[in-house]
């Protein structure tokens, strides 16, 4: 038997060969373009409030005709780690939204791709994912991320290979570290976010606070050990809420899974005297809390409140009782499904029906990256008119995004603010859950967040 | 010390010790009969719970048939695994059958994978998430008498682990096969001398193993859920095995309630870098284990020759 | 090293004994090979460099390993553990004493060989299995500490932005300038690694790999040797930790967890155990494993669409356990093993036996 182990090294490295044969060329595949000038696109996105001159265009000339051209975005994030949960919705809307733009005629007449890489949410993996994409082209326009370890660990890469990044992870090193510039945000910063909706509970404690409660609102932060979850607590954050009056009496952990027990957390925060938790996690972090308050009996005693993130169908996925996620609050810096009035709203839900997405994945991560796709594609389109096709580089895309400024994607689904060396949004709503599930009922309209940028 | 925290984290921690008692159950099963340390203990648990879910939750079988069908099936995977990869290894050093356990954990977690997908997934319910039980003690802490507050799975996953321990102890004690499995233990030459099928034997703890595996798989899912990381819990169990003696039924009850002990015992700590220590707890008293007495509490001191 | 040569070759002092170079044509084919390797950014894809330093550095890590587990036989599951010592410690310095990489990366290496030390206390009193438990508690222990210890310095969880290295003015930062420095590195630890094992030191090695208490007899000082033995292994770890992490320029935590140190055991059985070609032929092994599912990923997810989601991070453990438990069945000493049997068949040809 021994013998054979030389053949079957030899199939693996002829395999090997094989794919990697079928895998180099990534030949594009003629589709079949539609000879027309791009027709308005479904959502003609409206423009920014106070419109950009475009800055000393060469020549006004038509737009450039650009059948047979393919612009990539490069894409990665955790199909397989413990965030798969909220990322395979962000994938799919990425890829329905490019599909979307491509039958609209793509971006004059160019074709919008998508090239995914898993990093299984490791940091490692993303850098390796980055290398390759870098590796294969040498004029990468942009780079979408999720993770808030990788966009930290890619953010001094990306201002050196000047490609804009889009990032759903929004911890505040990664846009405003000493090292970053060429990251945007798809969210609120976290810090901005803790900030923003403590401001709101303090406001309205009389009509939010526990039966049990006193007056004065003590915070406890039951987050994951990661930099996701610990993202919110900056020296500005803190010191905002100290200013608020709100006292962080706990800083617990508990682990980045759904079996998490957090027992001994929510105990710890109660023995503390806490009446507040936040928790900076994706949604079956506030699932597992909500859960045990509830087997515990504790409940009533806590007013929670969470990142972005945790308000979100898949919430719904870990609560042993949908009931349990009444009365969670959290920011939400986009519009959701049930705004089914507004435009940007029902051109996400034609595609989602269009490509047949299963009902868990019309999350906030599918209808995000619908609007993340507009973004790029309005900045590939403000680029290319800027600079013209041949010149289009990543410093290009970077340049119309700053120039996009207070742009509203999918005409208000989103309202990213780019300008002025902000590099994420300022505005959200504040939400809460009332009732069943997706009866997430809006409790602060549009307003502006504070900003609790580190001042580097 | 957070005294009002203490009596409610020492019950939790202790009642936290069954399900690991359980898992490190799985792990001297096979050690006594073979002396194979399986570190691919947790892929196994992994992958008779994924199965549990996909035939409860994906087939919408009744719980009860799907985890009669789920613990069936892991028998006949811990026989496979034995007789396909741990049998040729027979007589190769210790580095050799600790590696093919590891690898094996590897193979297994990235077939299920590939099979089931990184999503996490709602687990169905076995008890009850609402109406703890609460217990008041007659300690007094701010002119109230402390409650402890136990959820109900925590409370029945700690007996039906505990039942699982005496049962599989009681079958080693009063049943042929146990004793046969017993003796084997001691001498496998001495053993098949005297006519046991020591092959027979490995299998069937094996398949045993796996069968205690899902057990526990399936308690620590149904609490909260279920995520492939679930496999890295039967980690906390290793140090709780060597604790109680690699050789011991009634050790890995002892070794399993110290380990949950412990980390109940830092969680009530007023510091917190000493209750995120709980995280860690079970491999630092290994540590101390190894250093005072590194045959365990009830393990068998060996005595080498050359 | 060589197990058969040719008839009438022999050696006339103790110095061609030890050789391990001993043609001249072999030093002629080692600097084509060098020259070949320094030459890479030259002719190759920024890909391929990225994957020769994965592997450089791997192999400092596995050369480690081969002196604890390969030579002296403690099994240690805490390799990785070492190297997130290495890297912190590297990047600490850096960032805050602005000391060069000529600085830091032996510091680092120092530091991680004194936490080697002391998770290799208990192989005082246990040995074998329980020793690996050991190692393993540091794979846990080390990782926690850089999570809640000095968070000020340490960062937490999140974990810190490393510098680049920055060498005679170059600032080390792109995959083809990092391929100088690790492969001029990986020069000076198989010089050190291979002489080491050939040494004194090694042969005390081997004496308690094969049998510790006839070693003891014979007056070897196991508890000094397996200490040596656990403090070398780490200083390799803390040199590849500190590469590492100035080349992934970011570390934290997870950085170096428990699958990569079965994947650097795993490199070390799929190479050979106590050989010096061994750490080389299993890390290139197994990193292009590791290459071959993220090739094999998207392909798969065409074939079979409902196994798309997550298929390269599936394929990469079911790779590697596959080979892994091939290996151990049907080659369990190794590449290295296999190497010398073609090169003997070769040298006895026609006569195969």
């Amino acid at each position: 038997m021994r013998k054979h182990i030389l053949p079957i090294l030899a199939i693996l490295l002829l395999t090997a060969l094989f794919l990697s044969a079928c895998g180099a060329p990534a030949t594009p595949e003629p589709t079949p373009v539609p000879p027309t000038k791009p027709p308005p696109t479904a959502v003609p996105p409206t423009a920014t409030p106070k419109p950009v001159e475009p800055t000393a265009v060469p020549e006004p000339k038509g737009p450039p005709d650009l059948t047979g051209e393919t612009i990539t975005i490069y894409h990665f994030g955790d199909l397989s780690g413990p965030y798969a949960a909220i990322t395979g919705p962000l994938i799919h809307g990425a890829e329905d939204a490019v599909k979307a733009i491509n039958e609209a005629g793509g971006i004059y007449g160019a074709q919008l791709e998508v090239k995914f890489s898993d990093t299984g949410g490791s940091v490692d993996e993303a850098v390796a994912a980055y290398d390759r994409f870098t590796s294969e082209d040498d004029n990468v326009l942009i780079m979408i991320m999720y993770g808030s370890g990788e966009a930290e660990a890619l953010a001094p890469r990306l201002v050196e290979d000047k490609i804009p990044g889009l990032s759903a992870g929004l911890s505040s090193q990664a846009f405003y570290g000493k090292e970053s510039g060429y990251t945007f945000g798809l969210g609120p910063i976290y810090p901005d976010q803790i900030g923003y909706t403590m401001k709101y509970i303090v406001d309205n404690w009389t009509d939010l606070k526990p039966e049990n409660a006193g007056d004065e609102v003590k915070l406890a932060y039951l987050s994951w050990p990661t930099a996701f979850g610990q993202g919110a607590l900056t020296d500005e954050s803190r010191a905002y809420l100290a200013d608020l009056g709100v006292e962080i009496v706990a800083e617990e952990t508990y682990d980045v899974s759904p079996a998490a027990d957090t027992t001994m957390a929510i105990l710890t925060a109660q023995a503390a005297g806490a009446n507040v938790i936040w928790t900076n996690t994706l949604a079956f972090g506030p699932a597992v809390i909500l859960n045990d308050l509830n087997s515990l009996g504790l409940r009533g005693d806590f007013v929670v409140a969470a990142d972005n993130w945790a308000q979100d169908l898949s919430l719904y996925a870990f609560l042993a009782d949908p009931a349990y996620g009444v009365g969670l609050i959290t920011p939400f810096p986009y519009l959701w499904w049930t705004d089914t009035d507004h435009p940007g709203i029902q051109y996400a839900q034609r595609i989602f029906e269009a490509n047949e997405r299963p009902a868990a994945e019309h999350n906030v991560g599918y209808l995000l990256l619908v609007a993340g796709v507009d973004i790029a594609k309005t900045a590939f389109e403000r680029a290319i008119d800027t600079v013209g096709y041949e010149n289009l580089t990543g410093e290009a895309v970077y340049q119309a995004l700053q120039e996009l400024g207070e742009y509203q994607a999918l005409g208000g689904v989103f309202r990213a603010d780019y300008a002025n060396g902000s590099r994420s949004p300022h505005e959200s709503q504040i939400r809460m859950i009332k009732g069943g599930p997706d009866a997430f009922t809006v409790i602060q309209d549009w307003s502006q967040t504070p900003d609790l940028r580190p001042k580097n | 010390m957070n005294w009002q925290l203490l009596p409610q984290f020492t019950i939790s921690g202790l009642l936290a010790g069954g399900p690991i008692a359980l898992m490190a159950l799985g792990l001297v099963l096979i050690f006594k009969s073979s002396y194979i340390f399986n570190f691919a203990q947790g892929q196994l648990l992994l992958l008779g719970t994924l199965l549990t879910w996909w035939l409860a939750v994906g087939l919408a079988l009744p719980l009860w048939l799907a985890i009669v069908i789920a613990l069936a099936a892991s028998a006949v995977l811990g026989l496979l695994i034995e007789r396909l990869t741990l049998r040729p290894m027979t007589g190769q050093p210790l580095l050799s059958i600790i590696l093919m356990t590891l690898a094996l954990g590897q193979f297994l977690q990235g077939m299920a994978l590939l099979l089931f997908g990184g999503t996490q997934r709602n687990f169905p319910q076995m008890f009850s998430a609402a109406n703890p039980y609460k217990i008041v003690t007659p300690f007094i802490y701010n002119e109230r008498n402390i409650q402890i507050i136990l959820k109900q799975n925590l409370v029945w996953s700690f007996v039906v682990a505990i039942l699982g321990v005496v049962l599989i102890a009681a079958f080693f004690r009063f049943t042929r096969t146990g004793l046969a499995m017993r003796g084997a233990s001691e001498d496998h030459e001495l053993a098949q001398s005297i006519g046991l099928r020591i092959n027979r034997i490995f299998g069937i703890s094996w398949a045993m193993a796996g069968v205690v595996a899902t057990v526990g798989g399936v308690l620590l899912a149904t609490s909260s859920g279920l995520d492939l990381n679930i496999s890295l819990l039967v980690l906390t169990a290793f140090p709780a095995v060597l604790l109680g003696g690699l050789e011991s039924i009634p050790g890995v009850i002892v070794g399993g309630l110290i380990i949950g002990l412990s980390q109940g015992l830092v969680s009530a700590s007023t510091v917190q870098f000493i209750r995120n220590s709980a995280e860690i707890m079970p491999y630092v008293v290994l540590m101390i284990v190894l250093l005072i007495r590194p045959e365990g509490l009830f393990g068998l001191k060996r005595i080498e020759r050359i | 090293m060589t197990l058969l040569r040719p008839a009438g070759e022999f050696d006339e002092s103790y110095a061609s004994d030890m050789a391990t170079i001993r043609r001249p044509w072999q030093w002629v084919a080692l600097g084509l090979f060098l020259a070949a390797i320094y030459l890479l950014p030259s002719y190759a894809s920024q890909n391929t460099i990225a994957l020769v330093n994965r592997i450089a550095i791997s192999v400092i890590a596995v050369q480690g390993l081969n002196l604890l587990t390969g030579y002296t036989g403690q099994i240690s599951l805490g390799q990785a553990a070492f190297m997130t010592v290495g890297g912190y410690t590297s990047a600490l310095l850096m960032i805050h004493m602005e000391w060069s990489l000529f600085v830091t990366l032996p510091l680092s290496a120092l530091a991680a060989g004194v936490v080697g030390l002391i998770f290799g206390l208990p192989s005082l009193r246990v040995k074998g299995f329980y020793l690996t438990m050991s190692t393993l508690a540091a794979q846990f222990i080390i990782p926690w500490f850089t999570r809640n210890a000095f968070p000020d310095l340490l960062n937490g969880a999140q974990g810190l932005n490393v510098p680049v290295p920055v060498l005679f003015g170059v600032a080390i930062n792109s995959p083809q300038r990092f391929l100088y420095l690790t492969i001029t590195i990986l020069i000076i630890t198989t010089v050190v690694a291979s002489n080491a094992a050939r040494s004194r030191l090694g042969r005390a090695f081997v004496s308690i790999r094969d049998n510790d208490l006839a070693a003891e007899l014979l007056g070897v000082n196991l508890y000094k040797y397996k200490l040596q033995a656990f403090f070398l292994a780490s200083v390799y770890a803390g040199i590849a930790g500190a590469l590492s992490a100035h080349y992934l320029r970011h570390i934290n935590s997870e950085s170096f967890g428990l699958a990569d140190s079965i994947i650097l055991l795993g490199m070390l059985i799929v190479g050979g155990l106590g050989t010096n070609l061994g750490p080389f032929l299993g890390a290139a092994l197994v990193e292009f494993l590791i290459e071959l599912a993220t090739l094999a990923g998207p392909f798969l997810g065409k074939i079979a669409p409902s196994t798309a989601a997550g298929a390269v991070q599936a394929l990469r453990p079911l790779f590697f356990g596959a080979a892994l438990m091939l290996f151990l069945i049907f080659e369990p000493k190794g590449l290295a093993h296999r190497w010398q049997l073609i090169k003997a068949a070769w040298r006895l040809r026609p006569f195969s036996h």
